[in-house]
């Protein structure tokens, strides 16, 4: 019987090629976009569970308020995990992590490795990294000692085994390497390509709850000690903040416990790299669903419109015994073949467009994933699922029509015609959702990237530099800025794009204390990024010679300058603030107050930020160099480089670029929109065409008698056009709202931002009805060119 | 075999009643072969749908092998009809996407015979029928009088008691008309099936027993042929 099922269904699939490829088309490409965002939500949802104790793990945050602002984050102090250890029995282990790009050299191969960790010699043991040489419990037991991942090995050393040999780090000191370490899979929070042991670390000797540059993680016995620990963490840091640290008033400090495996998605606080988002998630789910509803839609659509022709058949059937279960059954199975087919025809479409989509996604994901038992067993049950969304409909109304009306006058599908207008709004709805949302995103791109910044961010190189360059900072910078092209440097410690170092900063006036972002620089650095000064003066001889990194301690003195954030949270006003004193560890005057400028990405208001000078913290180079030959440029620099610095490679990154970086993950939304709104469009349109044509066919011989009675051509596409483009006007008073109310959400997550315009709505209305009107048009054209003779005779 | 005892058929429209059956009383013996006649609209398809469970009357009882037709249930009815009646068509009916040997096959499949029962079942009645070598035509690859002897063969493969065929030779030139009724008169005779057909022609009639002539939904006279 199911044979036969399927026999038939074959057999009508290649009777009604139209209607087949635009069904096949319609649900392969609604297929497609649910397999790769499928592949890509699971790819997300698959974060940090290759850990055995997982579900033991917890990342620990820093909540404080020095004085004026509760703070978050996701960076501890040295003494965070030691000492949870010793005083909770609910803690197994501790692991704290620093990240820190280091230059590696075997011989003459050398490297910048940004991918360097200090980690505790517990790592390898409570994270299940696993090793391929060396043991998880000695690997890291020392100082000195290196574990590398296999692609680094291969990199390093070729197909000879590192273990045992050593790789200098830093252009000072050889490392052991005890271990080689399993390529890190994509979807950790923890990369690494080198771990050392955190006992390398200066900052190991002491324990400090201050000083928060490191991540904690914690090994729990049980996963149910969470909550209790998490209580006692409190009570413990009140009975810290009172007795150890004399912090009073409002001035507290806490710490949170986050299950790692919740990290990627739920936390508020980046790690080591910047996290997903559980929203996003919902929302590309939503758009993947919708998209395949558009695609069953036309399924149902055209299937309840052509079953007129299938009446007879129906019909007979039901006198040569089928029963109404029988009669659904075969038109299930039809749907189910097609949506089979579609599944085929969609896997393929997807292994080739991976590499795109992981463009578009900013992703990795392999090609197995698309082809893994898992990944069919899911698509074939997409594919039944889809056949009962799309066929069930039309196979309940097929099935039951009562047979001697059938037989007599065919189908009358009174309710289904509701149902089909009913659909197309829905799809319209969708379609102009997208194409809103779409608009709106790329607007607040375009916006994000063209900002005034209040820094120049063009034509800025970044060189990144190190401690051991100390000595020679002066003429480095002085050889390099004399390079052709290279209008100034200076240098900083974090690039302006995203300054992360939070710090106190005490008024020398009143005492008055207020958390600021700071930013040590050189004395060039002002200019070369453009930041305009609009109170006092730019950093004076005295002041480089009080700041000269080879004089250590007490002749060492800042001398700072101040946003007008910073200025107005201690109340001065510009002008009052140059010369005044303060104090950020060491007291220095206040020697220039600059604009504000954005230095965190725009999703944040301006917050106070405090500039001083301090050469030692340099960690990049900003060159500002002109648009004429920059390769010619770059050449110049990597000589003069290479003749000056031993110990580095040279390596570079434009400014602007880092700038975009920041909104990758709002960039690939856009691009995701952009896509799948296209999509969701073109399916609702391919169904507005099949619609359409079977309208002409049903009305072939009205429009004939129309146009013996003198109806222009022009008057036909207005009969046949009037129905559906009411439908999708409907679609849009329906879809605006929406549009409205959810890019406003989404805006709400940026302080600075566009405000949404009417045109954009009008646009992305009338775009959708001219679509649909062409659309329309083409088909329905065809008719009524027609002679009406020939339509009449042929009815 | 089949007694139909005061049956109306009507449709309402506002409040009047329009009639299509109009008491009805009729009597059939097994192995019967009557013909049916009447001008259009005179109720004989409506008459025959009912007899051939596919509709029912308004009122009145319909006794079918001394079983009340319309107190069973819908899934007995359907047994009693799979098993005990084939219909033929004026426009045939076959089904275009299947080929003769699937139209054929088709009610056996609803009735779930085995595969190679329904394949020795179809041999059969293609051999008797001389149709072997059309089996993997398609309907519209026949011509009139051929698709209708298929829709007939289509009748009896599942070996039903009664025939009921509603102008099954209107379609058809006279000569094809002609091989129809043979047909059916050496099925009624041989193989001993109870015929009711619907018509317009007084010579296709005259194939049959007994003719009941119908005027708007109510038998006017019966006669039968000397």
């Amino acid at each position: 019987m199911l044979r036969n099922y399927f026999k038939i269904a074959l057999r009508h699939l290649q009777k009604n090629k139209l209607y087949t490829l635009i069904n096949l088309l319609g649900l392969a490409t609604g297929i497609t976009g649910c397999l790769l965002i499928g592949i890509y939500i699971w790819h997300e949802l698959s974060y940090d569970r290759m850990h055995d104790k997982g579900d033991r793990i917890v990342r620990v945050t820093w909540e404080y308020n020095f004085g004026d602002a509760e703070t978050k984050t996701a960076m501890t102090g040295t003494r965070v995990g030691p000492e949870f250890s010793r005083r909770f029995p609910e803690t197994e282990a501790y692991v704290r992590l620093l990240k820190y790009p280091r230059v590696l050299a075997l011989e003459d191969k050398m490297f910048e490795e940004k991918n360097f960790l200090y980690a505790d010699s517990t790592f390898f043991s409570v994270f299940s990294f696993p090793l391929l040489e060396g043991s998880p419990a000695t690997a890291l037991d020392g100082p000195d000692k290196l574990v590398i991942t296999q692609a680094m090995a291969r990199k390093y050393f070729g197909d000879q085994s590192p273990v045992g040999k050593s790789l200098k780090v830093g252009g000072q000191k050889d490392f052991l390497i005890t271990g080689i370490a399993a390529d890190v899979p994509e979807n950790s929070q923890i990369q690494f390509d080198f771990v050392v042991s955190f006992s390398n670390l200066r900052a190991s000797k002491e324990e400090k709850w201050s000083e928060a540059n490191y991540v904690t993680y914690l090994l729990l016995n049980d996963k149910a000690s969470i909550e209790p620990l998490q209580a006692k963490i409190e009570n413990y840091m009140k009975e810290v903040n009172r007795e150890e640290l004399k912090l009073e008033g409002n001035n507290y400090m806490t710490y949170h416990l986050e299950p790692l495996t919740e990290v990627h998605l739920h936390a508020q606080q980046d790690g080591f790299e910047p996290n997903s988002n559980i929203t996003y998630i919902y929302v590309l789910a939503a758009v993947a669903l919708l998209i395949l509803l558009i695609a069953c839609v036309n399924y149902t659509n055209l299937s309840t419109a052509q079953s007129a022709g299938r009446s007879a058949e129906i019909g007979m059937r039901k006198v040569l015994g089928a029963g109404k279960r029988d009669i659904f059954y075969q038109f299930i199975s039809e749907a189910f073949l097609l949506s089979l087919i579609a599944v085929v025809v969609a896997l393929l479409i997807a292994l080739m467009l991976l590499p795109h989509f992981n463009q578009l996604a900013g992703k990795e994901l392999q090609r197995e994933v698309l082809v893994a038992p898992y990944t069919l067993l899911a698509l074939v049950v997409l594919s039944v699922l889809v056949a009962f969304l799309a066929g069930a409909y039309p196979a309940f109304v097929l099935s039951s029509g009562k047979v001697i009306r059938i037989l007599k006058s065919g189908f009358s599908f009174t309710g289904a015609a509701g149902l089909r207008q009913a659909l197309i709004v829905f799809q319209f709805s969708i379609s102009i959702f997208l194409i809103i949302a779409t608009i709106v995103i790329l607007q607040q791109l375009a916006y994000l990237q063209s900002k005034e910044l209040g820094y120049n961010k063009n034509q800025v190189l970044v060189l990144p530099m190190d401690y051991a360059m100390l000595e020679q900072y002066d003429q480095l910078k002085a050889a390099l800025a004399a390079v052709p092209g290279v209008i100034s440097a200076g240098g900083a410690y974090e690039e302006p794009t995203h300054i992360d170092w939070s710090d106190g900063l005490t008024s020398g006036e009143d005492g008055k204390r207020i958390t600021v972002n700071a930013l040590p620089v050189d004395e060039d650095l002002v200019n070369t990024l453009g930041l305009e000064i609009i109170a006092g003066e730019p950093y004076t001889l005295g002041d480089i010679q009080q700041a000269d990194p080879l004089k250590w301690g007490d002749t060492l003195r800042y001398t700072y300058m101040l946003n007008e954030a910073a200025v107005k949270a201690l109340g001065w006003t510009p002008e009052e603030a140059v010369g005044k004193r303060v104090a950020k560890g060491r007291e220095g005057i206040v020697r220039a107050v600059v604009k504000d400028f954005h230095f965190r990405p725009l999703h944040e208001p301006i917050a106070p930020l405090v500039i001083f000078m301090d050469k030692r913290l340099t960690v990049n180079l900003f060159l500002k160099i002109n648009s004429e030959n920059t390769a010619a440029t770059l050449n110049n620099l990597a000589q003069t480089w290479k003749e000056r610095v031993a110990h580095r490679p040279f390596e570079y990154q434009f400014l602007d670029e880092n700038y975009a970086a920041l909104y990758k993950a709002e960039q690939s939304m856009a691009g995701v929109f952009t896509t799948f709104s296209t999509v969701a469009i073109l399916l609702a349109c391919l169904g507005l065409f099949a619609l359409t044509a079977y309208a002409m066919v049903r009305r072939t011989k009205e429009i004939g008698i129309r146009k013996v009675l003198g109806a222009t051509v022009a008057d036909i596409l207005t009969l046949v056009s009037k129905d559906f483009i009411k439908l999708v006007i409907i679609a849009i008073f329906i879809a605006t709202p929406l549009a409205l109310f959810a890019v406003h959400r989404w805006l709400e997550s940026f302080t600075y931002k566009i405000d949404v315009e009417w045109w954009v709505f009008i646009a992305a209305s009338l775009l959708t009805l001219l679509i649909a009107v062409v659309t329309i048009c083409l088909q329905a054209l065809k008719t009524a060119l027609n002679n009406p003779v020939k339509n009449l005779r042929t009815e | 075999m089949i007694k139909l005892n005061g049956i109306y058929k009507w449709y309402q429209s506002g409040i009047n009643r329009n009639f299509v059956l109009k008491d009805i009383n009729l009597n059939i013996e097994e192995g019967a072969f009557i013909s049916l006649m009447g001008p259009s609209g005179s109720g004989k398809s409506t008459l025959l749908n009912i007899i051939g469970m596919l509709d029912e009357p308004s009122e009145g009882e319909y006794l079918f092998l001394d079983q009340s037709v319309f107190a069973m249930k819908e899934r007995q009815r359907k047994e009693l009809y799979k098993q005990y009646i084939g219909f033929v068509f004026q426009s045939y009916h076959l089904i275009d996407e299947l080929t003769v040997y699937e139209n054929i096959e088709a009610p056996l499949l609803y009735q779930g015979v085995k595969s190679s029962e329904r394949r020795s079942m179809v041999a059969d009645m293609l051999d008797r029928f001389s149709i072997v070598g059309k089996k993997d035509l398609f309907p519209n690859q026949l011509s009139g009088g051929q698709q209708q002897l298929v829709g007939i063969v289509r009748a009896l493969i599942a070996k039903p008691k009664l025939i009921l065929a509603d102008e099954p030779t209107g379609n058809l030139n006279s000569a094809q008309g002609d091989e129809i009724m043979q047909l059916f008169q050496q099925l009624n005779r041989e193989d001993g099936v109870t015929i009711l057909q619907a018509t317009h022609s007084e010579k296709n009639a005259a194939y049959g027993h007994r003719t009941i002539h119908l005027l708007d939904g109510q038998i006017q006279h019966q006669h039968v042929p000397l």
